[in-house]
Order: C-alpha cells, then sequence, then structure tokens
C-alpha cells in the first residue's frame, strides 16, 4: 500500500490553457492555409509557408502535445508534476513566442522580433524539459514511456536552440553550411525527436489504457527508440558535413523500422483489448497512423524527385495528416476528463452527476471526423495535382473543421458545474 | 466481489455493494462493482469499512476521483463509519473480473 501512488492530477491552470490556445491557433492555421492556398505548392523557403508551418509545429502541435504531457506525466512517471507555476510560464512563452513568431514570417520581419520570438520559444522548451527531466528522475521508477519523453524534450530543445541560431543567422550569416540545409536539419529534429518520439512515448502508454490492452512485447518499444535515435542522429550528423543524398534513404528506413516496431507493440495490443467497441475519437488515430505511413513513403519520392509539390505534400501528410489527426481525435479522449476531474472529483457517488463524455457534444465530434477525412483527402489530392481552385476550396472545408473543434474545446473548458438530485430524471 | 450469505456482515456488505453501484468509472461509464475494481468488504472493526480494491490500470488519471466516489458512497449509507480505502495492485485486474453486465456493456458480448 505504501508505494503506491494514485494520480493527483495537476491543477487546471497547468494544462487547460495549453488546449484552449492550441485550438485557436489550429483555427488560424486553417484561415492562413485558406489565404494561402495558390502558395502551397510552392517552395517551403517562403514567408506565408514559414509562417503556416510554425503555426502548426508550435502554436497547434507543440501547444497541444506539451500541455497533454503535463497531465500524463504523472501517470507516466508515477510521481507528481514538478513545478506547476514553471510549467504555466513555458506556457506563457510559448504562447507569446509563437504569436510574434507567426507575425515575423508572415510579414518576414527578421530583425530583433524575431529574435525574441525564438528566445520566448527557446526558453519555453527548456522549462518544459527541466520539468520532465525533474518529475522523471524524482520518480525513481523508468518505464520505457519516460524515457520516450525524457528524450523527445531535448530533442524538442536542440530544434529550438537551431531554430534561433536560424532566426540570428537570416541577419547576421555565421552558419558554415547553407541556410535550406540546415532547416532541413532542423525540421527533422522536430519531427523525428520532438513529436515522433513523443507520440510514440505517450501513445504507448496511453492506446492500451484507453483499449483495456495489454502487450508483453515491451521490448518492441525499446528497439523503437533505438532504431528511431539513431535514424535521426546519422541523418542530422551525415546531413551537416555532406549534402543529401541517397544515403538518406537508409537513414529515414532505421526510423521508419523502429516506428513499425511501436506499431507492431500496438497492434498487439490492439488484438488483446478488452474494451471491443472504438468510438470516433479514435477512429481518427487510423488517420494519423494511415498519414504517418504514406509521410514515411514520401521520403524516397521527395529525395529522388525534389518537386515542390511533393515536399508540400510531405509536410501536409506529417502536420495535417498524422499530428492533427491525432490531437482532434485524442483531445476528446484527454480534456474533458482533465476538466470533469477538476469539477467533480470530490462528487463523484455522492450526487448525479454528468460523465465527461457529455461535456462536450460527441454529434460534433462525429461531424468534425467525416469532415476532417474529406479536408485531408481533398488537400492530398489539391497539392498532388497542383490545382489551385481544388487547394481553396478544400481550405474552406478546414477552417469549418477548426470551427466544430474550436466549439468543442471551449465549450468543455467553459463547463459549469451541474448537479441533479438523485431522484429527479435528469 | 461475492458475498455470503452467512458472513457475519452479510447485511451490511450487501448494502456497502449496492451503494458502490452508485460509482462510476468515468472514462469506461460503467459502476465499479461491475467492472470487478472491489475485491473485498471488511466491517470486522467496529466503525470502519476497510474496502480493498483495485483499478483498471495502475495509476489510472482517474483514480483519486473513483476514489472520493467510493468515499461518498458509502459515507451516504454509512454516516457513522470511516471509510479506509485499501488499494492493490496484485490480484493484477483482467476483463475476467468484469460481470457479465459489464462485459456487455464493454461490447465484449
Amino acid at each position: 500500500m505504501a508505494d503506491i501512488f494514485v494520480n493527483k492530477a495537476p491543477k487546471e491552470y497547468v494544462v487547460v490553457p495549453f488546449f484552449g490556445t492550441a485550438a485557436l491557433f489550429f483555427l488560424l492555421l486553417c484561415l492562413l492555409l485558406c489565404f494561402s492556398a495558390k502558395e502551397i505548392t510552392g517552395h517551403y523557403f517562403n514567408p506565408h509557408i514559414l509562417a503556416i508551418v510554425h503555426t502548426a509545429a508550435l502554436g497547434w502541435g507543440t501547444m497541444v502535445i506539451m500541455g497533454a504531457a503535463y497531465q500524463l506525466l504523472p501517470v507516466i512517471c508515477e510521481n507528481e508534476l514538478v513545478s506547476p507555476r514553471m510549467a504555466f510560464l513555458s506556457y506563457l512563452f510559448l504562447t507569446i513566442g509563437t504569436c510574434i513568431l507567426v507575425y515575423c514570417f508572415w510579414t518576414f520581419r527578421t530583425d530583433w522580433l524575431m529574435m525574441v520570438a525564438g528566445s520566448s520559444i527557446v526558453l519555453s522548451s527548456y522549462f518544459y524539459a527541466y520539468i520532465i527531466y525533474r518529475t522523471a528522475t524524482d520518480a525513481n521508477k523508468s518505464p520505457i514511456y519516460q524515457y520516450f519523453l525524457l528524450i523527445s524534450a531535448l530533442w524538442l530543445c536542440f530544434t529550438t536552440t537551431v531554430g534561433i541560431l536560424l532566426v540570428i543567422n537570416l541577419s547576421y550569416t555565421f552558419i558554415p553550411r547553407n541556410h535550406i540545409d540546415v532547416l532541413k536539419l532542423h525540421a527533422h529534429a522536430g519531427i523525428v525527436g520532438w513529436f515522433l518520439l513523443l507520440i510514440c512515448g505517450v501513445g504507448a502508454k496511453l492506446i492500451p489504457m484507453f483499449l483495456l490492452g495489454k502487450s508483453k512485447k515491451t521490448i518492441l518499444l525499446y528497439v523503437a527508440l533505438i532504431l528511431q535515435n539513431l535514424g535521426l542522429i546519422l541523418f542530422l550528423v551525415d546531413g551537416y558535413f555532406n549534402p543529401m543524398g541517397g544515403r538518406m534513404l537508409i537513414y529515414g528506413a532505421l526510423i521508419a523500422l523502429g516506428t513499425i516496431c511501436w506499431l507492431i507493440y500496438l497492434a498487439d495490443t490492439y488484438q488483446h483489448r478488452a474494451r471491443k467497441k472504438v468510438d470516433v475519437p479514435m477512429r481518427h488515430a487510423a488517420f494519423s497512423i494511415g498519414s504517418k505511413i504514406l509521410a514515411f513513403g514520401m521520403i524516397p519520392v521527395i529525395l529522388l524527385n525534389p518537386q515542390t509539390k511533393w515536399i508540400a505534400l510531405y509536410g501536409t501528410l506529417i502536420f495535417l495528416g498524422w499530428i492533427t489527426a491525432l490531437i482532434l481525435g485524442k483531445t476528446f479522449k484527454t480534456l474533458p476528463f482533465i476538466v470533469w476531474n477538476q469539477r467533480y472529483k470530490n462528487l463523484n457517488g455522492k450526487l448525479k452527476i454528468p460523465m465527461p463524455k457529455q461535456l462536450y457534444s460527441e454529434e460534433v465530434v462525429k461531424i468534425q471526423y467525416y469532415l476532417y477525412s474529406i479536408a485531408i483527402v481533398l488537400l492530398c489530392l489539391g497539392i498532388a495535382l497542383d490545382s489551385s481552385l481544388l487547394l481553396q476550396y478544400t481550405g474552406i472545408l478546414w477552417v469549418l473543421v477548426a470551427v466544430l473543434y474550436v466549439y468543442n474545446v471551449f465549450r468543455i473548458i467553459f463547463h459549469k458545474t451541474t448537479l441533479h438530485h438523485e431522484n429527479s430524471t435528469n | 466481489m461475492k458475498i455470503a450469505l452467512t458472513d457475519a456482515f452479510a447485511q451490511e456488505k450487501i448494502r456497502a455493494n449496492h451503494a458502490l453501484i452508485q460509482v462510476i468509472d468515468p472514462e469506461l461509464n460503467i459502476n465499479i462493482i461491475d467492472l470487478g475494481l472491489v475485491y473485498g468488504l471488511d466491517f470486522t472493526i467496529p466503525n470502519r469499512i476497510t474496502v480493498t480494491m483495485t483499478l483498471s490500470t495502475p495509476h489510472c488519471p482517474l483514480g483519486d476521483a473513483i476514489e472520493s466516489g467510493v468515499t461518498n458512497a458509502l459515507g451516504k449509507v454509512f454516516p457513522d463509519y470511516q471509510v479506509d480505502i485499501q488499494l492493490v495492485w496484485e490480484p493484477e485486474w483482467s476483463i475476467d473480473l468484469v460481470s457479465e453486465a459489464g462485459k456487455e456493456q464493454l461490447g465484449i458480448k
């Protein structure tokens, strides 16, 4: 009994602002996508594309994932979150930094303001890594999920540090390598090191939890962690000292192989699950995994035929396919529980109270799922066919998806405690 | 959890069991009795109920919500009793512990 840790969820102010802000950034991202539909298939070193990518990576992906990580860290490390105040500071710095950075990219203002934005994001990532490190090491336990979280936090710091160096390099050139080449390394450190590792670690813990499934093949997760990191390190070292070439396929294959190990682990969990019903939020995961596989499949294409539209398709599959599908679904597997836990925890068993699922509209999530499915397929088609008309119409669909998502997120966040007496009908 | 009618505290245990049916696992939306989370109830110490129970996942994020649900539900039926929860991971919770009604709600049957 003594060593049993019953999770003490972090306070609402530590986690909920991340979700609310990310939802607004998602809306902004979809609006920017709508306004810049014609430019999507162009070269990625374009002010509007850079603004869109950083809105997706920082305001949307990182914002939600950082918030969710603060919520899940006590579950994964079996320890209370260290320094919730610092966690809130990391939120402030990330939000302010991202707002300014997106503005700077959109207007291509590369002066001191962009450096301030970059520094703010770097600071936020260092705060995050410190919290992860302290919470994980204080726990005295080291499950594999914890390693994924810790290492991904280090890659986040690496990515933001390279990012600020690139910002400085725009005004005062000092990096001996071509700016665009280093930009590719910066992007992949973030995509693989930060997003992929974190999603693999958190997914390996959460998906079995949601499905009530278990797998004994934990060794696959260790193999995944090693292969993904090895592939990324080799890619970065080789990519920095040599021009990009066919060798990159080997590093991509290592990372893909690691990810396959992770997928086998999940498939085993899925086969051994107790919960047979798979709800709509979980169905988003199928789109996410499909997009991830397609993105890996795009690597040889962009290496052999580096047309800008294929690179755009690769980026779209990563940010709007893999990461967005995951967030759109998983938000409704986490946020309602976070809010419910704060509002109703002490009333459970005392009065008739709503369940977490009743804090949002499941009908709206269903419509969001179908609209999103159409939007991602059409966007990929629009890019592949280089059809600006299709891209413009798809942009409107994306805005609709974002509006539905924002509606549900804020419906949960602003939910007021409602109590029913046990003899009342509802 | 089985309650033997020959048990000296059978009546109390049946009342407690009935009260705990009101405690719902917020993620699965099934009560904790049908989920098989409650392993035992002990009334041998006067004015104290000891509940031996587990969670479907170790370190479940909603663990303390379920715990407070147990305390609240029993507190209503036994206002003069102190509720003591013993959380255990052995035996580990598995689907075999879920009742027929619970399995139906999980979509297994």
